[in-house]
């Protein structure tokens, strides 16, 4: 702890315990009469308009990865790390398409989490289930994200103890954790509703700044691009290739094109499968809330693409490059290049901003996988008849558990690019999209037929990652590989063979007379906007008809 | 329910321009972005800019106007229906094949 800037770490500390205490106190924000029910603890009470929405689905996406991991691929490949822009772009377009029918539905059959509309949809505990286990499974890495982005973040600020042993070397990863394990377990998802707010104007105050100031420290953009493009032009001493690209490239041979599109076109149908993502919308309070968020939420892209250009930033910069090289860090980058560029009591609100950035999400991700667990496990497998207090306290202890596992994946699973973290999530939770969007439209799927797409892909998805290796790990190393000569993302890839699978087998079984299933939404639900939010107790996963 | 269902079909079959419209809109938003070869290249540059990166940057605006547009659109095609709004993709045609 020897070289730690007072100032900055001051700073840090201060807005960390503001933070803190908003968590803690949101469980007084909005109050409910009964907060011990699922729609409150889980859903913020399901009341939450445009203005709260946004930041809250702000804060739920723009994460770790964001502000840590997307300028970490820029600053180490170039121009592939740019998919995420191409993504954020992509992903409002897509889910102005689905999104509103699924909040519709869940609205007027009070489903809690994405499972319960597959149950409900498909007449399937099965499908269900599956759906269930694959959310929790895919915010985990997710989870792991947010954890390495703050490791980044402590490691850079000289905090942490000099100890060999992982889980001894970040004790303040750790105490932040448990902050973050503690008020979660309190306020639920009003907390990381109230503290978005201040991860926001944190982050937009020092993204502004950084973007304005640090070009004319380093020679303006001219010279930010030119070095960029250089660099990417070198060869690498150990391959002899290229060390990136400044523009993605259609050679026949390693097109990065190709997998660019792959990557930004999974990324985006992948995004609002997310139990996270779908909860935070279905805290909405109208159907027209849902809308208004996708027309306004590209403002937070316009901060992503800011973002990733700090990694060629970081590049032009000598010392911060030559610190990152030393660390031998990729997520260093933008934590360095602040640390060297700005003055430390302003480095110290920009941590600030990424570490709050990072805890937001994850409580929020953790509350949904909370919820997936016990609606669609708990309740669904062990008890039926178990009462919204019973649900909402299972949930809170979960979403503990969720958080200890989420740990585990940051500790082991390489991460030279943290970013493969998110995108192995992405691999899993993409399984879902042939069931819930496309159950959101038709009912043509047979439920045993999404079933085995689903294992199909799962297990496809799976491998194929495992396998992907290189220089410094043998496994979990990519989230691409080379299918019929061209790189892709195996989520999408993937998937298309989930979807195949459902698609041939739906008229065989239908053939078969194997038992359908039945559906209890009706069309017009998919369509509707309930004026009130009807605040009924769901009983148990069974919710009852309209 | 089948009321339900004839009400926002006959919603677009009332004004298929504009369904087509909506559907157009969020299409093109979506391909402009996908479709990398548009984009994968250095020239022309704004300011200091290369093609790529100020392209993708003033795409996110465009973004959000396309998909305003959309739900402008969207209302004008359900103001005759007493249903609340209708999604894009009802306005494109497909609704609950069952």
């Amino acid at each position: 702890m020897s070289n730690v800037n007072a100032t900055t770490f001051t700073i840090v500390v201060v807005l960390f315990v503001i933070v803190s205490g908003t968590g803690f106190l949101a469980a007084r924000w909005r109050r409910a009469e009964n907060m011990m029910h699922l729609d409150e603890w889980g859903l913020g009470g399901r009341g939450f308009g445009t203005f709260i929405t946004w930041f809250l689905l702000g804060g739920d996406l723009y994460t770790a990865y964001t502000f840590i991991a997307v300028p970490a691929l820029v600053f180490g490949s170039g121009s592939i790390g740019f998919y995420a822009v191409a993504y954020t772009i992509m992903v409002f377009p897509v889910v102005f398409i689905f999104l509103p029918r699924l909040w519709s539905v869940c609205r007027a059959h009070s489903y809690v989490t994405p499972a319960d509309f597959i149950r409900g949809r498909y007449g399937s505990r099965g499908l269900a289930l599956a759906s269930a286990l694959t959310g929790i499974l895919a915010l985990m890495p997710y989870i792991a994200l947010q954890l390495v982005g703050i490791q980044a973040v402590l490691t850079v600020m000289g905090v942490g103890t000099s100890s060999t042993n992982t889980y001894v070397k970040d004790v303040p990863l750790f105490i932040a954790f448990l902050v973050l394990a503690f008020f979660t377990y309190v306020s639920g998802l009003r907390a990381p509703a109230l503290i978005a707010f201040i991860k926001d104007t944190l982050i937009y105050l020092f993204v502004i700044v950084a973007v304005f100031y640090i070009p004319t420290r380093l020679g303006g953009w001219s010279h930010i691009f030119g070095t960029a493009q250089a660099h990417f032009a070198s060869l690498s001493p150990t391959t002899h290739k290229p060390l990136g690209t400044f523009v993605p490239t259609s050679a026949s041979v390693g097109s990065t094109q190709f997998d660019f599109a792959s990557l930004a076109l999974g990324s985006a149908v992948a995004l609002f499968l997310y139990p996270h993502a779908i909860t935070g919308t279905l805290a909405a309070r109208r159907r027209s809330v849902v809308k208004r968020n996708m027309i306004y939420l590209p403002m937070y892209s316009v901060l992503l693409a800011l973002i990733a250009l700090f990694g060629y930033m970081a590049i032009t910069d000598p010392t911060t490059a030559a610190n990152v090289k030393k660390a031998g860090n990729a997520q260093l980058a933008v934590p360095y290049l602040f640390q060297h560029m700005f003055p430390s009591w302003f480095t110290g609100i920009a941590f600030a901003g990424i570490i709050i950035g990072a805890l937001v999400p994850a409580a929020i991700m953790a509350i949904a996988a909370a919820n997936l667990f016990t609606r669609n496990v708990f309740v669904e497998f062990f008890k039926q008849d178990a009462s919204p207090a019973l649900q909402t306290r299972m949930s809170q202890w979960v979403s503990l558990v969720v958080k200890l596992g989420a740990l585990y994946f940051a500790v082991e699973l390489p991460h030279t690019f943290s970013i493969n973290l998110q995108l192995l999530g992405g691999v899993w939770i993409l399984q879902l999209a042939p069931m819930l969007i496309g159950g959101l439209f038709t009912r043509w799927f047979h439920r045993w037929a999404l079933l085995t797409g689903w294992l199909a892909g799962m297990a496809f998805g799976t491998i194929a990652a495992y396998n992907v290796s290189n220089a410094t790990s043998s496994h979990w190393a990519g989230a691409s590989d080379i299918e019929l000569g061209h790189s892709i993302y195996i989520g999408l890839s993937a998937v298309i063979i989930n979807l195949v699978v459902a698609v041939v087998l739906t008229p065989v079984l239908r053939a078969a007379k194997v038992p359908e299933g039945t559906d209890e939404t009706l069309p017009h639900q998919y369509t509707a906007d309930p004026e009130e939010a009807p605040a009924r107790a769901p009983a148990g996963v069974t919710a009852q008809l309209d | 329910m089948t009321q339900a269902t004839t009400r926002s079909r006959s919603a677009i079959a009332a004004h298929p321009a504009i369904s087509a419209a909506i559907a157009i809109l969020v299409a093109a938003d979506i391909f402009f972005a996908l479709y990398t070869p548009i984009y994968a290249r250095l020239t022309p540059k704004l300011g200091d800019f290369p093609f790529m990166y100020w392209y993708l940057l003033i795409f996110m605006p465009i973004t959000s106007l396309a998909l305003w547009l959309a739900m402008q659109l969207q209302k004008t095609l359900t103001r005759d229906v007493s249903t609340g709004d209708v999604s894009t993709v009802d306005a494109s045609g497909s609704e609950d094949v069952r």
